[in-house]
C-alpha cells in the first residue's frame, strides 16, 4: 500500500498521470486519435528523435550534454544524399553516413573527455559546425529519388502493422534499458555522473567511458539521420534542424537530472510518450509546428522548475521545523 | 606619525560603508585605543573567565559556548576573551574544537548554548555578513578571491553603499594606502589570479582593514607559506595589533605561536584546558595540555609482524607537496602515519595509490621497483586506498551497498555479454555484510542511508574485495561511533594477522599509538620521525609533528 | 618588461591579438581580392556587424556571469515583428518611443529568463533553450501567418539603415552603425565604471565567494538577463529597419552567432573575464572572415556556419589551454613557488555554466 502510494507520488507517477490526461484529452477531442494507424504514425513521425533521446539519457546521467545531435543527424543525412548524388551505391553511402556520425561523436568526445573542455561549449561548436558542413555539402539543393528499398526502410510494415521504425524503437529501448540498468557500463554511467571523483578513486577509466558515450551518441544520431532521410525521402541542408530541443526535453522531463547521476529510462519512456501524444494531439487539431515546439519548451522549463520549487518548499519546511524546535528548547531551558 | 595618522583618516572617511558603522564602535579603529582604563571601568558583569580588573574590556567575549553535531560534542562550555591589541593563539589537536569555534564566531554556525558579547553587549551572529557588520573577519589557509578582478577590486568589491559608480582612481589610491599602511609591495592593478597564497592573504587582510576589522581570525594562515612569507604575515599581524585589533591566531607551528602570541589557549576534546599569557607557558607545557587526550580503552594489538618486507618506499617526492619520504612496511605490519592537518600524509597515500602520482622516488614491492601512475596499476599490484572522505571520494551514496562494494572489481561480476551478474554480486556483498557486520537489512540498501560507521565498513569491504596486499587506511574511524570504531580496530588487527601490510593514516593519536607497530611522523610534507612501538608516546609524536623535536629513532 | 606586464594583461592580449588578426585578414584579403578594401565592403560588414554586435553586447553581460542566453534570436525576431506591426498601426509614433518600446519588450522577455535562472535555479542553457521555443511560438501566434513588409512601416525606419549621418569620401556612417557603436561604448563604460558591471565580473569569477560575501548575486544575474533581453529588443528594431520584411523566422540563428562572437571575442565561457569591445571585435572578425573567405576562395555562403563552429572550438580550446599557459608565463617566477592558488578551480557547478 505504502509502496504503491509512494510510486504514485514519484516523478514517474506524475508523468503517468500527465500521460493519461493527455491521452484522455486527445481521445475526447479527436476521433481518429486512438486508431491504430494514428498510433503507429505517431511513433513513426518522431522515431528519429526518440532513439537519440535514448543515448542522450546516458550522456546526461553521466553528467554531460550533447547539443550537437541534431546537427549530426542532419550531417549524416547530407553525407548520405551527397554520396548518393555522386553515384555511390546506397549501401555504401549509409555506411559512410554512420561512420561520419561516429567520427563527429569522437571529435566531441576527444575535447570533453581528454582535454577537459565543458561539453556544453564543445557540442555547441559542434551544433554550429556540423550543420555548417552539412550545408556545404548540399548548399540549397534538396536531394530526392533514393532507391525504392531505402524509401520503404522506414515505412514498410515488417511486423504485423508495425514498420521498421516502431520495431526499432522498441528494440533499442529494450537494449538501452538493459544496458543502463543491468550492465557494467550502465553502472559506471551512474557512478561517474553521480560523483566522478569516487569513480576515479575506484579505478574507473572516466575519460574512456565519456569518449565511448559520445561516439555512441554520434553513431546513433547518424542512424537517426539516415532513418529520417528514408522517411522523408528527401534531404536538405536544414534536415533535423532544432531537434535537440525535443530530444533534451524528453530526457529532462523524464526525470533525469541535468547535473547527472539520477534518472532512469522508465521516466524517459513516459516522457517520450507524453511528448509524442501531445504533439500528435496538437497536430490533429491543426496546431502549427512552432506552437507545438513552444509547448515542448514550456514542458522543458517546468520539468526542471517544479522539482526545484518542491525542493525549496521542503527546505523551507525543514527550516521552520528546526526553528520551532529551537524555540521549544529555549522555552524548556527557560523553565 | 602625523602623516600616517592622516592616511588612516583618509582611508577611513573614504572607505567605510555605512552598514559596517554601528554607532557604538569607536570612531577610528586604526588608532591605538588609549582609553582602555575608562572602558575597563565601565564594563560591568564581566564573566568568570580569567580577567583582571586592571585589563581593558575585551572586544569579543564568548561565554559557555556549547555545540553538538549529532553524537559528537564539538564544543563543551567554552569561553574565550579577545582583547584589543592582543594576539591570542589557540592550540589544539585536530578535532579539538578550534574550527567549530571559528565558525561560531564568523556566523557560519550558531551555538547551542552560550553567549557572545561584543563590547559587553550580547550579539547574535547569524551569518558571515552579520559577522562582517560587527567588524569580525577571518582569513583562511585558502583565501576567498575573485581571480579575474584585480587586487584593488578584490579589496573593495564587497563594500556596499559606495554608490553606483566606481571611482577607479579612488579605489586604487585607497587600496594603495591600505597596502602602504601594511607596508606591502603589491601591484593593485594586478589580477588576483596568479597571486601567491601569501599575497592573497594580504589582500584579505587589506579587505578586512577596509571593513574596519576589530576582531580578526587567522585560521592556520601560515600553512601554505614560506618562512619569509610567514615573517611578512607576522609583521602585518603585529601592525594590526598596534592598531587595536583583537586577533585570534590558529597554527600548528609551535615556534610561530610562541613568536607572535600574547596569550596561549589550549583546547582539547571541545573543552578549554588552559589559557595563560605567553610568558607563563612553555612549548612543552602546551603540548602536554594538548596531548592529554582521553583514551577510550586502548585496543590490544597482537604481534603480527612478519619477517618479510612487502613495500619499500625510497625518496618519494612530489614538488610542492612532499619530499623524501622513505619507509618500508613488512607483511602483517601496521605502520601508523601521524601528523597534524597539512602534514601531507594523505598526499603520500594518494601517490602510493597512483591517484596523484609522485614526481620522483621509488616504490618497491617484494623488492621490485614498480610504476604506480594510476589507481588501476595500483590495484593490479595489490594496493588499495580507503579514502578519508567517504562522501566526496569514497562512496557513491545513492547507489546500493552491493554496487559500491563491487565498483573497483566490477569486471569480475560481468557476464560474457557485459551484464552485471546480480546474484554473484549480491552474494559477494552479502559475504562482506556478514563478515564486517554491516547493519543494513540487505545489500540493496542505498549507502547514503547508512550510519557513518556502516558506511565505513562498506568502504572497507569495497577495498578488501580487491584482495590487497597493502591496505592504506586514511582516517578510517573519523566521525564514526565508539562501537563501530572498535570493530574497525578489530578488523585491522585481523587483516594484519592474515599478513596484510597496512598503512594507517590517522589524526587520532591514541588510535595511532594503539594500532601501529611503528609510527611515522610527518610535518609539512617532510618525514620528521619514525618511532618504534616502545618509543612512541603522545608527547613525542606531537612534539615531532609540531616541529619541536624529531628523530629517526628506528632504522 | 615589468611595465609592459603591468599594462598588458593576458585578457588585453586577447583583444590585441584579435585586432591583429583582423588587420592581417584585411591585408591578405586586400591583396588577394580585387576591390576588397572599399567602402562597399566596409559598409556591408558594418551593417551586418551592427545588429549582431548589439546582441553580442547583451550576450557578453550574461556570459560574464557564467550563464548563456540562447533565446536572443527569438527575442530579436519577436521585437522586429512586433515593432513592425506597432509602427504600422501607429505610424506617428516618435522614433525614441519606438526604440524604448522595443527595448522594453525585449527586456520583459529577458526578465522571464532571468527569473527562471536566478530564482528558479534552472540552468541557463535549459531555460533559454525552452524560452527560445516559447518566444518563437508567441511570435507565430501573434503573426498569425501575416508578414511585415517595408512599405508597412514609416520611412524613417528603413532610413536608419540606409541614410548616412555623414560621409567621408565613399565611407558613410549609418545611424544604425552609430547606434551600435554607442551601445558598445556605453556598456564598455558600464562594465568598467559601475558597481553593477564589476559585480558581473565578481559573480562570474567566483560565485561561491560572491554569495559568501553577501553580494546580491541573484539580482546581478537577473539584471544581466534583463539587459541582454533589452539589447536583443533593440537589435530587433535594427533588424526591422535593415531588412524591412519580417517573417516568423526572423532572427533565427542569431543566438548562436552572438555566442560565437562573444566566445571568439575572448569572453571566458567560465565567466568573470572579457569585455564588450572584445565581443564586438569577435563579431567583426567572424564577419570579415566569412565575407573574405567566400570571395577569395570562391566558396559558397554555406561555409559560414562551418567556419563559425571551428572558430568557437578554437576559441574555447585556446581559452582553456593557451590562456592558462599565458597566465603562468605572466606570473613572475619568484611568486610561482609555494602553492599555486588554484583553490578556485572548476567545481560541479561550472560544468554547466557555458
Amino acid at each position: 500500500m505504502g509502496f504503491s502510494l509512494r510510486r504514485l507520488l514519484s516523478w514517474e507517477g506524475l508523468l503517468l498521470l500527465i500521460l493519461l490526461l493527455v491521452v484522455a484529452v486527445n481521445a475526447l477531442l479527436s476521433p481518429v486519435y486512438l486508431g491504430l494507424n494514428n498510433q503507429v504514425n505517431l511513433f513513426q513521425l518522431s522515431i528519429e528523435k526518440i532513439i537519440v533521446a535514448l543515448v542522450m539519457t546516458f550522456i546526461i546521467i553521466n553528467g554531460e550534454i550533447d547539443l550537437s545531435v541534431a546537427s549530426v543527424m542532419g550531417l549524416a543525412a547530407c553525407v548520405l544524399a551527397y554520396l548518393f548524388e555522386r553515384g555511390v551505391p546506397m549501401e555504401q553511402a549509409v555506411v559512410a553516413a554512420l561512420a561520419v556520425g561516429a567520427l563527429c561523436g569522437a571529435f566531441n568526445g576527444f575535447w570533453v573527455a581528454y582535454i577537459g573542455l565543458p561539453s556544453l561549449a564543445v557540442t555547441l561548436a559542434g551544433l554550429i559546425g556540423y550543420r555548417g558542413v552539412a550545408r556545404i555539402l548540399l548548399e540549397d539543393r534538396s536531394i530526392t529519388g533514393f532507391p525504392e528499398w531505402f524509401n520503404r526502410l522506414g515505412q514498410q510494415p515488417i511486423l504485423g502493422p508495425l514498420p521498421l521504425a516502431v520495431v526499432l524503437f522498441f528494440g533499442l529501448y529494450m537494449i538501452a534499458l538493459v544496458v543502463l540498468n543491468f550492465s557494467g557500463v550502465g553502472r559506471l554511467v551512474y557512478v561517474v555522473g553521480n560523483n566522478r571523483e569516487v569513480a576515479r578513486y575506484s579505478g574507473v577509466r572516466v575519460p574512456r567511458l565519456k569518449m565511448g558515450l559520445f561516439i555512441a551518441s554520434g553513431f546513433i544520431a547518424a542512424l537517426a539521420g539516415v532513418l529520417l532521410a528514408a522517411r522523408l525521402g528527401a534531404v536538405r541542408g536544414n534536415t533535423a534542424d532544432g531537434f535537440e530541443l525535443d530530444i533534451i526535453t524528453m530526457v529532462l522531463l523524464g526525470g533525469v537530472s541535468i547535473f547527472g547521476g539520477t534518472g532512469n529510462l522508465f521516466g524517459v519512456g513516459l516522457a517520450i510518450l507524453i511528448i509524442l501524444n501531445m504533439r500528435n494531439g496538437m497536430a490533429l487539431l491543426n496546431v502549427t509546428g512552432n506552437v507545438q515546439t513552444g509547448v515542448v519548451g514550456l514542458l522543458l522549463i517546468f520539468s526542471v522548475l517544479i522539482p526545484n520549487l518542491v525542493q525549496d518548499g521542503q527546505t523551507l519546511l525543514q527550516r521552520r521545523r528546526a526553528r520551532r524546535k529551537e524555540v521549544e528548547l529555549k522555552v524548556k531551558a527557560g523553565d | 606619525m602625523i602623516t600616517s595618522y592622516e592616511l588612516r583618516v583618509t582611508s577611513y572617511e573614504l572607505s567605510v560603508p555605512s552598514i559596517v558603522n554601528p554607532p557604538a564602535l569607536p570612531a577610528l579603529p586604526f588608532v591605538k585605543l588609549t582609553n582602555r582604563e575608562a572602558e575597563g571601568s565601565l564594563s560591568k558583569g564581566q564573566s568568570s573567565i580569567a580577567m583582571h580588573s586592571s585589563q581593558p574590556q575585551p572586544t569579543l567575549l564568548l561565554r559557555g559556548i556549547t555545540k553538538r553535531f549529532g553524537s559528537t560534542q564539538a564544543l563543551d562550555g567554552v569561553g574565550l576573551a579577545m582583547y584589543p591589541g592582543e594576539i591570542h593563539a589557540l592550540l589544539g589537536e585536530n578535532g579539538a574544537g578550534k574550527s567549530t569555534l571559528i565558525k561560531i564566531i564568523t556566523g557560519v554556525h550558531q551555538p547551542d548554548t552560550g553567549e557572545i558579547l561584543l563590547d559587553s553587549r550580547p550579539i547574535r551572529i547569524g551569518s558571515t555578513l552579520e559577522a562582517q557588520a560587527h567588524g569580525i573577519a577571518a582569513i583562511y589557509q585558502e583565501p576567498m578571491m575573485y581571480p579575474d578582478l584585480n587586487v584593488a577590486e578584490n579589496i573593495f568589491i564587497t563594500h556596499a553603499g559606495r554608490g553606483p559608480l566606481v571611482n577607479w582612481r579612488r579605489v586604487y589610491r585607497e587600496a594603495e594606502s591600505i597596502l602602504d599602511q601594511l607596508d606591502v609591495q603589491l601591484d593593485v592593478r594586478q589580477p588576483a589570479r596568479g597571486l601567491t597564497v601569501a599575497a592573497q592573504q594580504t589582500v584579505e587582510i587589506a579587505r578586512a582593514i577596509s571593513l574596519r576589522v576589530r576582531v580578526l581570525i587567522m585560521d592556520e594562515p601560515t600553512a601554505a607559506l614560506s618562512a619569509h612569507e610567514v615573517e611578512q604575515l607576522f609583521s602585518l599581524a603585529r601592525r594590526l595589533r598596534e592598531q587595536g585589533v583583537a586577533i585570534l591566531f590558529i597554527s600548528h607551528r609551535m615556534e610561530e605561536v610562541f613568536s607572535i602570541a600574547d596569550r596561549v589557549t589550549v583546547f582539547r576534546d571541545g573543552r578549554l584546558i588552559s589559557s595563560a599569557p605567553r610568558a607563563e607557558v612553555t612549548p612543552e607545557g602546551a603540548i602536554r595540555d594538548m596531548a592529554g587526550r582521553t583514551v577510550e580503552q586502548l585496543f590490544p594489538r597482537s604481534n603480527t609482524v612478519q619477517e618479510e618486507t612487502l613495500v619499500q618506499v625510497r625518496e618519494l617526492s612530489k614538488a610542492g607537496v612532499f619530499a623524501d619520504v622513505h619507509f618500508e612496511v613488512r607483511k602483517g605490519e601496521v605502520l601508523g602515519f601521524a601528523g597534524l592537518v597539512g602534514a601531507r600524509r594523505t598526499d603520500v597515500g594518494l601517490a602510493l595509490f597512483g591517484v596523484e602520482p609522485a614526481d620522483s622516488g621509488e616504490i618497491l614491492l617484494d623488492g621490485v621497483a614498480r610504476h604506480v601512475r594510476s589507481p588501476n596499476q595500483a590495484m593490479a599490484l595489490g594496493i588499495a586506498y580507503v579514502s578519508e572522505d567517504r562522501r566526496a571520494l569514497g562512496l557513491s551514496l545513492p547507489m546500493a551497498i552491493s554496487a559500491n562494494i563491487t565498483l573497483p572489481t566490477l569486471r569480475r561480476y560481468l557476464s560474457a555479454l557485459g551484464l552485471v551478474r546480480g546474484q554473484a554480486e549480491a552474494a559477494e556483498a552479502e559475504h562482506y555484510r556478514q563478515r564486517l557486520a554491516i547493519r543494513a537489512p540487505s545489500v540493496a540498501v542505498e549507502v547514503g542511508k547508512l550510519s557513518g560507521g556502516n558506511q565505513q565498513k562498506v568502504m572497507l569491504s569495497k577495498w578488501l574485495n580487491t584482495k590487497p596486499r597493502l591496505l592504506i587506511l586514511d582516517e578510517p574511524t573519523r566521525g564514526i561511533d565508539v562501537g563501530a570504531k572498535a570493530e574497525v580496530h578489530q578488523m585491522i588487527d585481523d587483516l594484519a594477522a592474515q599478513g596484510m601490510a597496512i598503512i594507517l593514516i590517522s589524526s587520532d593519536l591514541p588510535e595511532v599509538l594503539a594500532m601501529s607497530d611503528r609510527v611515522l611522523v610527518m610535518r609539512e610534507g617532510r618525514q620528521v620521525g619514525l618511532f618504534s612501538r616502545a618509543e612512541a608516546t603522545q608527547e613525542r609524536i606531537l612534539a615531532a609533528a609540531m616541529g619541536q623535536a624529531g628523530g629517526e629513532t628506528v632504522a | 618588461m615589468n611595465g609592459l606586464r603591468r599594462w598588458l594583461r593576458p585578457e588585453q592580449l586577447r583583444e590585441l591579438s584579435l585586432l591583429a588578426l583582423i588587420i592581417v585578414a584585411l591585408l591578405i584579403f586586400g591583396m588577394q581580392i580585387e576591390n576588397f578594401l572599399s567602402a562597399r565592403t566596409f559598409n556591408r560588414i558594418a551593417a551586418s556587424v551592427a545588429i549582431i554586435g548589439v546582441v553580442a553586447v547583451g550576450q557578453t553581460l550574461v556570459v560574464l556571469t557564467r550563464n548563456i542566453d540562447l533565446s536572443v534570436g527569438a527575442i530579436v525576431g519577436f521585437t522586429a515583428y512586433f515593432m513592425g506591426m506597432q509602427l504600422h498601426a501607429n505610424p506617428s509614433m516618435p522614433p525614441l518611443l519606438a526604440l524604448l518600446l522595443a527595448c522594453a519588450v525585449g527586456g520583459l522577455m529577458g526578465l522571464v529568463n532571468g527569473l527562471l535562472v536566478a530564482y528558479g535555479r534552472i540552468p541557463a542553457i535549459i531555460t533559454t533553450l525552452g524560452t527560445l521555443a516559447i518566444y518563437r511560438m508567441l511570435l507565430v501566434n501573434y503573426a498569425d501567418a501575416r508578414t511585415v513588409t517595408t512599405d508597412m512601416v514609416p520611412a524613417w525606419v528603413p532610413g536608419l539603415a540606409q541614410a548616412n549621418l555623414f560621409t567621408l569620401g565613399d565611407f558613410g556612417l549609418r545611424p544604425m552603425v552609430a547606434l551600435a557603436l554607442a551601445v558598445v561604448l556605453l556598456f564598455q563604460l558600464v562594465l568598467v565604471y559601475t558597481q553593477f558591471g564589476r559585480r558581473l565580473y565578481a559573480v562570474g569569477s567566483n560565485p561561491e565567494a560572491a554569495r559568501f560575501a553577501g553580494l546580491p548575486a541573484r539580482r546581478t544575474v537577473l539584471l544581466a538577463f534583463v539587459l541582454c533581453g533589452a539589447l536583443a529588443g533593440l537589435a530587433g528594431f535594427m533588424f526591422l529597419s535593415r531588412f524591412g520584411n519580417i517573417t516568423v523566422v526572423a532572427g533565427q540563428g542569431m543566438e548562436l552567432q552572438s555566442v560565437a562572437a562573444v566566445v571568439v571575442g575572448g569572453v571566458n565561457t567560465f565567466g568573470g573575464s572579457g569585455t564588450v569591445v572584445g565581443a564586438l571585435l569577435g563579431a567583426v572578425l567572424i564577419d570579415l572572415l566569412g565575407q573574405g573567405l567566400i570571395r577569395w576562395l570562391g566558396i559558397s555562403e554555406f561555409w559560414r556556419d562551418a567556419i563559425l563552429g571551428l572558430l568557437i572550438l578554437l576559441a574555447v580550446a585556446s581559452d582553456a589551454l593557451i590562456l592558462t599557459w599565458l597566465r603562468r608565463f605572466w606570473t613572475p617566477k619568484e611568486t610561482r613557488l609555494g602553492r599555486p592558488s588554484e583553490s578556485v578551480g572548476p567545481t560541479r557547478e561550472r560544468r554547466h555554466g557555458l
